[in-house]
Formats: structure tokens, C-alpha cells, sequence
């Protein structure tokens, strides 16, 4: 029994290794994180020619520049992401998982501005751990990376379940462990508590 | 060498462990929101205050002063028609300040989360910027233990290397997630912006 435990542990940890190493890294990219608001500074700022038609509604010129633009791994805006900025203009964020396409439709001027704000590559994995499988229109890379993410977390619980049998069931026992697994158990107990 | 690696690998997983518990729980709640009831605990309450107020620490600390298990980091500050609108907040519970300047008003929603929110809350909440010293010591748990997960993947690897009869089937399964990741990182981040 031990010893198929060992090898299902051992085989699930290889098959979810990097999520594993992403999960831990998206923990350490948010702990350095110096705000709850992420930079926004575009890389890249172009503009093209749009006329709106008229009478349009800003949904309408929403699915429109969408449609127009066809941004990668974007999905047309809901209605609830419309916003005019400080000067009136209508601002479009169509997000996807490596930052936004910020599109600033200039009615008078008749051009849209393309602001192209790019995620790091600490916030990329941190939105790649966060990806789950409740989200059935998301494009189809994203999709599969849910399945493989959902798989890894299964599989997290069920180190949790198998690493406590193998340590228990172990014949070298050590007082430090129990000793870890106290001051890991204090120390969760006491920030809840601090925070109820 | 083994030895070392194999205590180290436990040390780790056995202090780890709670938040482990609290990080794939959540998890499982956050994929599958359905199967669990995230309704908070609702108190609404009002508190007369000196009128005229404009700054937003002030309201909140007035608030905070008038009753004492009102605490955490102020947060969504708004100027709003009728005065000020401001949020104060730990993992699992906000106090949603709506002030009247004209009246002097204090109006509190409160929401607590029961054990399943309080856990999503939990799983989101990391970073030194937070103001309170609990939420600093929540940020300094996140980075052992995210350090951690680090460390027990690359003692698991280590001891995984050492078994032999385990080697060629786990370095199938180590290729074959590795190379899956890889592409479908590679095949997301060559896309824009």
C-alpha cells in the first residue's frame, strides 16, 4: 500500500510539476506586488481611422471596434466595461491574458487610439494560476490550461492526503515535524482569528 | 544527501500544510462556485458624527473609535453628492462607510463571510502594501509558504531522481507536462498586446 502511495504521489507531483512551480511563483510575484492596482503604462500607443455610424448606442461602437480591430483573445465588451474617460471619450479595455488593448474612440477626430498596455511576465503567470475551468467561452488555449489547472489543484489536495500518510506511516517519526506542522496550524489558526 | 533532502521536503509540507489546505479548497470553491453557498452575514448600523467632515481617515477613524471591532485598511474612498463613501476592510469582513456630511451621519454595512468566503478572501489576499501589522504577517506567511511550494517541487524532483524502478515513467510524465506548459504559455504569450 506504502509503496503505491509513494508512486502516486511521486507520478501526480511530475504530471503537475510546472503548474506546481506556478502556483508557488504566482505567491511570490503577488507578495511583491506594491499595490492592488496593476501598472497600466502602454508600450505602445498608434491610432487609426474610425467613423462611428450615427445614432449608434456606445455598445453598438463597442461590438463594432471590436469586430474591426479583431484584438487576439479578447471577447466582445459587456455592457457593464463601457466607460467614458475624464474628457468624455469612449474608452474600450479589451483584456486578455497578457494586458489590455485600451481603445479611446476620438468621435470628433474620427480615429480610435490603440494604447497596448503589456502584463509582465510575473503577472502573466499569476493570471495563468488563477484560470479556472468556469469560464466555458474563454478561447481555447485558455480553456485546455483550465482543465490542466483544475487536474493540479485536484492533485494539491491530494498531496495534502498522501504526504500526511507517508509521514505518518513512515518509520522514522520526528518530533521537529510535528513541531513544523504545529507552528504551521498556530500560525494559520492566529491570523484568522485576528482577522474574524 | 537523501536524507537531508527527504527532511527538508517534510519540514516544508508538514508547515505548509493548513494554508496548502486553505490555497486547494479555495481553489475547488473558485472552479466550482456552485457547490458552495458564499453568502455573507449582514449587519447594517448607524453612528451620529460631527458634521462637516471632508477628510476620508478621519470618518474612518471616527468610525473606528465609536466602535472598536470596526477595523482594517480603508480602502474605495469616493466624494460622493452627500459626503463621503469609504470602505474598511480585513480578509472575510467590509464595513461599507456611507458618511453624510450634512447630517453628520455615519451609515455601516457590514458583511462577514462565512468559512468559505473567508478562505477565497484569504487566497487572494497577499502583499507588503497592506497598512495593518496582521495583514503584513498574512503577506509574510504567503511568501514562505509560496517559497515553499518552490522548494518541495525541487526536493520532490530530487528524490523522485534517486529512485530508479520510478525514473523512466516519471520522466515521461515530467516531459510531458513541461513540454504541454511550455507550448501552451509560448502559444498565449507570442499573442498581443
Amino acid at each position: 500500500m506504502r509503496n503505491l502511495i509513494i508512486k502516486l504521489h511521486i507520478y501526480a507531483g511530475l504530471l503537475t510539476f510546472t503548474q506546481l512551480m506556478i502556483f508557488g511563483f504566482a505567491g511570490l510575484a503577488a507578495t511583491v506586488q506594491t499595490a492592488a492596482e496593476r501598472p497600466k503604462n502602454p508600450h505602445t500607443i498608434r491610432h487609426q481611422s474610425f467613423t462611428p455610424p450615427p445614432g449608434a448606442s456606445d455598445k453598438e461602437v463597442a461590438d463594432l471596434v471590436y469586430r474591426e480591430l479583431k484584438m487576439p483573445l479578447t471577447r466582445p465588451m459587456p455592457n457593464f466595461a463601457i466607460k467614458r474617460n475624464a474628457d468624455k471619450n469612449l474608452q474600450l479595455d479589451f483584456y486578455n491574458i497578457n494586458g489590455i488593448y485600451r481603445v479611446i474612440v476620438l468621435e470628433r477626430d474620427r480615429i480610435l487610439s490603440i494604447e497596448e498596455i503589456r502584463n509582465s511576465l510575473a503577472i502573466f503567470l499569476e493570471d495563468m494560476h488563477a484560470i479556472t475551468t468556469g469560464d466555458p467561452e474563454a478561447p481555447r488555449p485558455l480553456r485546455i490550461w483550465a482543465y490542466y489547472n483544475e487536474f493540479a489543484m485536484w492533485c494539491l489536495l491530494a498531496f495534502v492526503v498522501s504526504g500526511i500518510y507517508l509521514w505518518l506511516s513512515a518509520q522514522a517519526r520526528t518530533w521537529w515535524a510535528w513541531g513544523s506542522l504545529a507552528a504551521g496550524v498556530i500560525g494559520f489558526g492566529a491570523l484568522w482569528m485576528g482577522f474574524r | 544527501m537523501y536524507q537531508a533532502i527527504r527532511n527538508i521536503h517534510l519540514l516544508l509540507a508538514s508547515f505548509s500544510l493548513p494554508f496548502l489546505v486553505m490555497y486547494g479548497v479555495s481553489a475547488v470553491q473558485m472552479s466550482h462556485n456552485t457547490w458552495s453557498t458564499m453568502k455573507p452575514a449582514v449587519q447594517e448600523r448607524d453612528f451620529p458624527m460631527q458634521g462637516g467632515q471632508s477628510d476620508a481617515r478621519a470618518v474612518a477613524r471616527d468610525v473606528m473609535d465609536k466602535e472598536p471591532s470596526i477595523k482594517g485598511e480603508i480602502t474605495n474612498v469616493q466624494m460622493t453628492a452627500a459626503g463621503i463613501s469609504l470602505r474598511i476592510v480585513v480578509p472575510g469582513t467590509v464595513h461599507e462607510v456611507k458618511y453624510d456630511s450634512k447630517s453628520g451621519n455615519a451609515h455601516v454595512r457590514t458583511s462577514v463571510a462565512g468559512v468559505m468566503g473567508m478562505l477565497n478572501r484569504l487566497h487572494h489576499w497577499a502583499g507588503f502594501y497592506h497598512e495593518p501589522a496582521p495583514m503584513k504577517l498574512w503577506a509574510a506567511a504567503v511568501a514562505i509558504v509560496s517559497a515553499a511550494v518552490l522548494l518541495l517541487g525541487a526536493s520532490g524532483l530530487y528524490m523522485w531522481f534517486t529512485r530508479r524502478p520510478e525514473r523512466r515513467i516519471g520522466l515521461a510524465l515530467l516531459m510531458l507536462n513541461v513540454g504541454f506548459a511550455v507550448t501552451i504559455m509560448l502559444m498565449l504569450r507570442r499573442q498581443g498586446p
